[in-house]
């Protein structure tokens, strides 16, 4: 066993051994970025909440407008099921910031049935209870950070059975719902600023390189999506990230049309 | 703006226990990730919202690995970095598509933590560049956890 004065003793020296390291060495002001891109992590993709938090602050958006509750269509098709999860859980980013209480409970409960489908339901049930708590006390940091729970449970549980493509897929459904509604807002009322947000080259890359390296899943949904991307590449690839506004209105177009393929069953 | 005294008070308190709980040979990514998340910790008090999916891997002394990342006009967000090795020092510093450095002068680096801050002036994609500056072991573990606001 150990005793308080042992651990007391190494954690005096833990200290003592942080104290020495510390020295900073002063990053330089400018890299060449072309050097580092052989070593380059793939890019990471940010939740829908990320672009809404930064929507927000420019003001005057009423997120309740955006809020979706139908419990939709049901698929057997894992792809479609994992396409259909990424969008519901952007849903629920979004009836957080309407503060919709049942709105979210309701998601809440869609993304575990969702989950279950797809074989990795076990890993958020906890979530998915932590969620409808969290709504009841209308605590909405707690149901955002249970919905970032969610989803990296639900990607690190297809992970680890080698379901990454599904994975990635999640991702790409709450992509396309959040660049949905992010073009709806600012085609309502456009500024520079939030077309702006748009400007997202690398992540729209990051999908079409994934969607191209899945070639067993020969769906129709996936090959709309695939020319889809390469359709809105141009228009958000500006080199000043100025988007004008024709561009936020046909990125809204495809998005829309995509998003209702995703829900629907018709594809 | 984070008080150091604090943060090496937690610092050490975990760092010591992560020396008595966990033996060399099952050190992983995933301590360094709880360091990573040690540093951020204090910040969740500020209002950033912490990710749950974090990066991590290996490195020796003196290699470097880049991350992209999206971030968005109008967020804040820091990036923590930590790694298990107490007598590891380590840095993490952001830069633009165009190789500027864009961090904001309150990043710190502290031994086997480190953070960098930044509020970007424009939507797009970004360099996270983490560095193991220096470590007793051939290979050392990093994570990278963010948050924003």
């Amino acid at each position: 066993m150990i005793t308080f004065a042992k651990f007391f003793k190494v954690n005096l020296t833990v200290f003592a051994g942080l104290a020495l390291s510390v020295q900073a060495v002063e990053a330089p002001k400018h890299i060449d970025v072309k050097q580092l891109s052989k070593k380059v992590e793939d890019v990471v993709v940010p939740l829908p909440n990320e672009v809404f938090g930064a929507l927000n602050k420019l003001g005057g958006v009423n997120w309740r407008e955006y809020v979706r509750n139908d419990k939709g269509s049901n698929f057997t098709e894992r792809p479609r099921i994992a396409l259909l999860l990424g969008t519901v859980i952007a849903d629920g980013f979004i009836a957080v910031q309407a503060e919709d209480a049942p709105t979210v409970k309701e998601i809440g409960q869609r993304v575990l049935g969702l989950a279950k489908g797809i074989g990795v339901g076990n890993s958020i049930t906890p979530h998915a209870k932590a969620i409808t708590e969290a709504a009841d006390k209308r605590n909405w940091e707690n149901v955002r950070r249970e919905l970032d729970r969610t989803q990296n449970s639900v990607q690190s549980a297809m992970n680890e059975v080698h379901d990454e493509k599904l994975s990635q897929l999640v991702s790409l459904g709450g992509w396309l719902r959040g660049t949905q509604v992010l073009t709806t807002v600012v085609n309502k009322r456009y500024s520079d600023e939030g077309a702006e947000l748009l400007h997202q080259p690398d992540l729209l890359g990051y999908f079409q390189t994934r969607l191209a390296a899945m070639p067993e899943f020969n769906m129709k949904l996936l090959q709309d999506i695939q020319a889809a991307l390469v359709e809105v590449r141009p228009l958000i690839d500006v080199a000043d990230g100025r988007i004008p506004a024709p561009a936020v209105k046909r990125i809204n177009e495809i998005t829309a049309r995509l998003d209702a393929a995703i829900i629907t069953k018709s594809q | 703006m984070l008080s150091p005294h604090r943060l090496f008070n937690r610092a050490s308190f975990v760092a010591a226990l992560a020396f008595l709980l966990v033996s060399p040979a099952r050190a992983s990514v995933d301590d360094a990730q709880s360091f990573a998340l040690q540093a951020a910790e204090p910040y969740v008090k500020q209002g950033f919202q912490i990710r749950e999916d974090y990066w991590g891997g290996d490195l020796g002394a003196g290699e470097k690995k880049a991350v992209r990342q999206q971030l968005f006009k109008g967020n804040e967000y820091w990036f923590w970095m930590g790694s298990e090795i107490e007598k590891a020092t380590v840095s993490v510093h952001i830069y633009d598509s165009e190789g500027k450095l864009v961090e904001q002068p309150d990043s710190w680096q502290k031994g086997h933590f480190a953070a960098a801050h930044v509020t970007p002036t424009g939507t797009g994609s970004y360099f996270v560049i983490v560095t193991i500056e220096q470590s007793p072991e051939d290979r050392t573990h990093w994570a990278l956890v963010y948050g924003f606001r």
